[in-house]
């Protein structure tokens, strides 16, 4: 793809052309949800800037982030020749929040859909490569106190620009059901 | 060298001279204005913390309050109301260098503006161009403007003078919807004193007063129909919104969430109305500011460690660099 289309759709997604793809995934999340959505900066100017003109924006959006994602996604496989399959019905990246309930495997799919590695998430963040690997597996009795834990996946949803509240709640809800399950097992 | 400023203003039109060696002769001689529609956003408090910051890092600065509402930045500084004030050079004629005075900070000084000189109409069109003129004449590295609030034809047409047009807002609707309005309101009076030189201002007059004559919603709709029916004007208009290029700051946030106030503003300005709009930062709420004021000492002095110090410090150099805020991951 030449690059004056590439940064056309940077450019849609008020980005510079050197950003990371976390950086493009933040971008994209949003401008979707500031577009699609009745905000407290859309309803001042609600009835002259139309629901069609912000649909059109979407679109554009939209465009602009799948564009960048397939040419990442081929810059790296003709680079690296590591062809990932993505799972069929692989998550969307940028669903809505609430339509997804955050799992481990969940979030190791989405960090694998913007193509970070674990170490690198390890380094960002400061949380231990071990301590992932057991969040995303949801080897829950290798997990610290939920208090931590909690730190913890707030500080990895943050990471990836998903919404740390739910990421947390989702994830400890799981966490204590399996507590739970043990005790009564016990 | 002498430079001709030529101002038309309601069909007749006057001729300015100056000379080029005496204007900017520190040559950076930066204009910043600081406005956004809504008092209390923080706009006073944060053009005395921007001057404090450049002076600290060895610039001259000047600051010249002129609030309508209530020009109030010596208090942002600890000192007393100076005696002399903007209403000196109005009805005296008293230089603007006579009335800058010291704020205790190193090269930072203060010219007040005065409640009653500056009431909305009281000042007149060639007031305001004088005014202009002499701010445009002295000798500073750079010059801070405190607009203060509301979206008066004298506040825009400061801002539209300024070389940098910073606009702070806070992160609830009221702020959010005068800043739409301020900055349209900026925008309107931009594209109206530019296509004069076309001989089309009465004509964008014309159908702004008529726009229900003409189906036209908002200032947007306005510009693309002027685009559709003038199709020369097309370029014209999109290098003006191109070129109006304002500098957005948020203040007094309480969550990160708060943040993307800042970011979503900025990118429907850019969208919307095709302007070119920035995201200089965000300044977190904190009480040490307003403790800072009731103690009369200026929290870039006595809490220059604190987040807030540092923030400010942030979007400063944002601006001096024209870059943007950088999304950081936590």
């Amino acid at each position: 793809m030449a690059d004056k289309t590439l940064k056309r759709y940077f450019d849609v997604l008020e980005i510079s052309p050197d950003a990371s793809v976390l950086e493009i995934r933040n971008a994209y999340l949003l401008l979707k949800k500031l577009y699609s959505t009745d905000s407290v900066v859309i309803s001042p100017i609600a009835d002259e800037f139309s629901k069609k003109e912000r649909r059109e924006i979407l679109l554009q959006v939209e465009e602009a982030f799948d564009k960048l994602m397939e040419s990442l996604k081929n810059k790296q496989n003709e680079h690296n020749h590591r062809i990932r399959h993505q799972p069929s019905a692989s998550v969307q990246a940028g669903e809505e929040d609430e339509d997804v309930s955050y799992s481990g495997p969940e979030l190791k799919k989405i960090r694998e859909k913007l193509s970070v590695p674990l170490f690198e998430v390890s380094l960002d963040t400061k949380i231990r490569m071990e301590l992932l690997k057991s969040i995303e597996h949801e080897k829950f009795d290798a997990l610290p106190p939920e208090v931590y834990l909690r730190g913890h996946l707030i500080n990895y949803a943050n990471y990836l620009m998903l919404n740390p509240k739910k990421v947390a709640g989702d994830y400890l809800a799981r966490y204590r059901s399996w507590k739970e399950g043990k005790k009564g097992g016990s | 060298m002498r430079l001709q400023i030529i101002i038309l203003f309601r069909g007749t039109y006057r001729i300015f001279s100056l000379k080029v060696d005496e204007l900017r002769e520190e040559e950076e001689g930066k204009i910043w204005a600081i406005g956004g529609g809504k008092g209390g956003t923080g706009k006073t408090f944060l053009t005395s913390s921007i001057g404090i910051y450049l002076a600290k890092n060895g610039k001259r600065v000047l600051m010249i309050d002129v609030d309508i509402g209530g020009a109030n930045l010596h208090s942002f500084l600890g000192i007393n109301r100076p005696r002399k004030s903007l209403t000196n050079f109005f009805e005296m004629g008293i230089p603007l260098s006579k009335l800058a005075v010291n704020t205790g900070v190193d090269n930072l000084s203060l010219i007040t503006g005065d409640v009653h000189s500056l009431a909305s109409d009281s000042i007149k069109f060639t007031q305001k161009l004088k005014l202009f003129r002499h701010i445009m004449k002295l000798r500073r590295q750079y010059i801070l403007i405190d607009l203060g609030g509301g979206s008066h034809n004298n506040t825009i047409d400061t801002f539209l003078m300024a070389d940098k047009k910073i606009a702070v807002l806070e992160p609830e609707i009221i702020a959010i919807e005068n800043m739409y309005h301020f900055v349209k309101n900026a925008l309107y009076r931009k594209i109206k004193m530019s296509l004069r030189a076309y001989g089309f201002k009465e004509v964008v007059e014309h159908m702004w007063e008529q726009r229900e004559r003409y189906k036209i919603k908002s200032l947007k709709e306005l510009i693309d129909s002027l685009k559709e029916s003038f199709s020369h004007l097309g370029d014209i208009l999109d290098k003006e919104l191109a070129d109006f290029k304002i500098y957005l700051v948020l203040n007094k946030i309480r969550s990160s969430q708060d943040i993307l106030i800042g970011s979503s503003m900025k990118s429907i300005f850019n969208k919307y109305l095709g302007i070119n709009a920035q995201f200089a930062g965000y300044i977190e709420y904190d009480d040490a500011v307003w403790r800072s004021i009731r103690e009369r000492r200026p929290l870039m002095v006595n809490y220059s460690l604190s987040r807030v110090a540092k923030e400010i410090g942030a979007f400063t150099e944002n601006l001096l660099h024209e870059r943007e805020m950088k999304v950081s991951r936590s």
